[in-house]
């Protein structure tokens, strides 16, 4: 029999305010939002080393219990073991196209940011190189960022995206957002009234997107370009994460937030 | 890339590449209308659509949206195991994919060109799938082929009992699916774990058939009566389809949505429109 959910389950993520970076920031809300909508309690940790504690090397990751799970994905699995899921009520079409959408955002907007965190000079220099390595010494700091840096060019290589420039990355993003926007049409949720993991997923995104300031305002615009979805994400904050001061998605990192609610 | 062609009626002809060299960076496919080259399958399509041959015309916006989310899952999922199965599977590349494109490449390219195929398919499957906590090569191997099983049920359950993804006339997603299973339920290989899994499933047998008989004008066993040449060419070019997939899913959406929106054309007016200048032996399709 599966045990119940305990009271100390934890999140583990980088440091919010000066280390997490604008990809992992989005998976782990992502999570957060996932777990909020299945309403299981759990505290956000926040270390300098969540990546290397981590089974698989990315964040975030939960501890529940004595297991360890990281990445939305075996999230979802292990807590649908323990008899929470929030997609039960879909049929198979509906189910085949939560994964399909799911596939879409980790693919395009998922890579996307890591593009744009990592094959872009001017972040690189700005942004990520200062915040990666924060919490540890020189010349600590740069190895490990530039060691992250050529494993995730490798990468990019690998997968075709290392040829493209920013503004095809950016209409990349566009796309996947029209698409995003289609979908979702005048719906509250992807699937009418109850959110699911894909719900979580796009939140955590474009949430992310949407309230973390880069050195150009231009990714946060093409998702500012969809009306429907900007309410999506404020429907969300407002919906699961008021009132939650600890968990809350406005305290997640990034250098100054902005607030949707304006 | 040629189903999306005939689907949207585009008149090309096709001839067999015999030359890697020819196009400019030993990319294949290759179209060449009246001197233009033009050598990924992204900027193929985007050449055909805005040439107006269009095959998504009659599809809403969800349509074109859920299009776009079924090629990424393609790609995530299924994209691997085929890549594994055609070049990194050591019976399968030694006995079929290798003397398969050494034979269509001269002499000395058909030593080297493949092994760097064989080489790009594992390093890609290698940095994108490899993570720990999987560790060893089998594991990895093993993590694809359920992935790519799942993706193929997910596939099965979509489509349901009804002809094409959406309805009934093909578009750019059937030929994406196609493109991706035809080379998997037609070649021979060894090691088939795959195309048995794909024969379980009866509505993709049939989606698979139906277009190769529509509009390849294969008999259902994948042997035409000009004989095992034809087919095999054919299949090589699907094989090719499969290694150059990846570069579509980053355009196709952009066509779907910038092109002018016109009815597909069937090949007739087709001669008559445009001043004459698209006619068939001018638009080679090199696969």
């Amino acid at each position: 029999a599966a045990e119940p959910w305990p009271e100390n389950a934890a999140l583990y993520q980088q440091l919010k305010e000066e280390q997490i970076l604008l990809s992992d920031n989005a998976s782990s809300l992502a999570v957060q939002a996932f777990l909020q909508m299945c309403n299981l309690p759990v505290r956000v940790v926040c270390r300098a080393n969540a990546e290397y504690m981590s089974p698989s090397g990315k964040v975030p990751f939960i501890h529940v219990g004595n297991q360890v799970v990281s990445e939305l994905g075996p999230i979802v699995q292990f807590v649908k073991a323990k008899g929470h899921s929030l997609s039960d009520g879909l049929d198979e079409v509906q189910k085949a196209e939560m994964k399909a959408y799911m596939e879409l955002v980790n693919n395009m907007l998922l890579t996307a940011e890591l593009y744009l965190q990592w094959c872009d000079d001017v972040t690189v220099e700005e942004i990520t190189h200062p915040r990666y390595g924060s919490p540890y010494p020189w010349p600590l700091n740069r190895i490990l960022s530039y060691q992250k840096q050529w494993e995730i060019r490798r990468k990019m290589k690998a997968i075709g995206w290392a040829g493209k420039s920013l503004e095809q990355v950016l209409e990349d993003v566009d796309q996947c957002c029209q698409a995003l926007s289609q979908r979702l049409g005048t719906q509250p949720y992807f699937f009418n009234k109850q959110p699911t993991e894909l719900d979580a997923l796009v939140f955590g995104h474009l949430f992310t997107i949407l309230t973390t300031q880069l050195t150009t305002d231009e990714l946060s615009e093409k998702v500012k370009n969809y009306g429907n979805l900007t309410a999506f994400c404020r429907r969300i904050e407002q919906q699961y994460f008021e009132g939650h001061k600890d968990n809350s998605a406005t305290a997640a990192a990034g250098s100054a937030k902005r607030s949707l609610l304006r | 890339l040629q189903a999306y062609a005939k689907f949207s009626g585009a008149p090309l002809t096709v001839n067999t590449i015999n030359n890697s060299w020819r196009p400019p960076k030993g990319d294949v496919p290759v179209l060449i209308s009246e001197d233009i080259v033009i050598s990924q399958p992204a900027k193929i399509l985007n050449f055909l659509r805005k040439q107006k041959y269009n095959a998504d015309y009659e599809l809403s916006a969800k349509q074109g949206a859920d299009t776009l989310a079924y090629i990424a899952l393609l790609e995530e999922k299924l994209l691997p195991a085929l890549l594994h199965t055609f070049w990194v599977e050591a019976e399968n590349y030694c006995s079929v994919t290798k003397p398969w494109f050494a034979s269509r490449i001269p002499f000395p390219l058909s030593l080297y060109l493949p092994g760097k195929m064989s080489r790009e398919a594992l390093n890609r499957i290698l940095l994108t799938r490899g993570g720990p906590p999987l560790f060893s090569l089998t594991e990895v191997e093993a993590q694809i082929y359920r992935d790519a099983k799942e993706c193929l049920n997910l596939l099965s359950k979509r489509l349901g009992t009804s002809q094409f993804f959406f309805g009934n006339t093909p578009t750019t997603l059937d030929a994406f699916v196609f493109g991706f299973l035809a080379p998997v339920y037609k070649v021979c290989f060894p090691r088939v774990q795959l195309q048995e899994h794909l024969k379980q499933l009866p509505n993709l047998c049939r989606f698979c058939d139906d277009i190769l008989t529509c509009y390849f004008r294969l008999t259902v066993s994948g042997h035409s009566p000009s004989g095992q040449d034809t087919a095999d060419a054919n299949l090589q070019k699907l094989t090719q389809l499969v290694n150059k997939e990846s570069n579509l899913i980053e355009k196709m959406d952009d066509n779907l949505r910038k092109s002018p929106q016109h009815p597909p054309r069937k090949l007739t007016t087709l001669k008559l429109a445009a001043g004459g200048e698209e006619s068939s032996p001018l638009n080679r399709l090199s696969p």
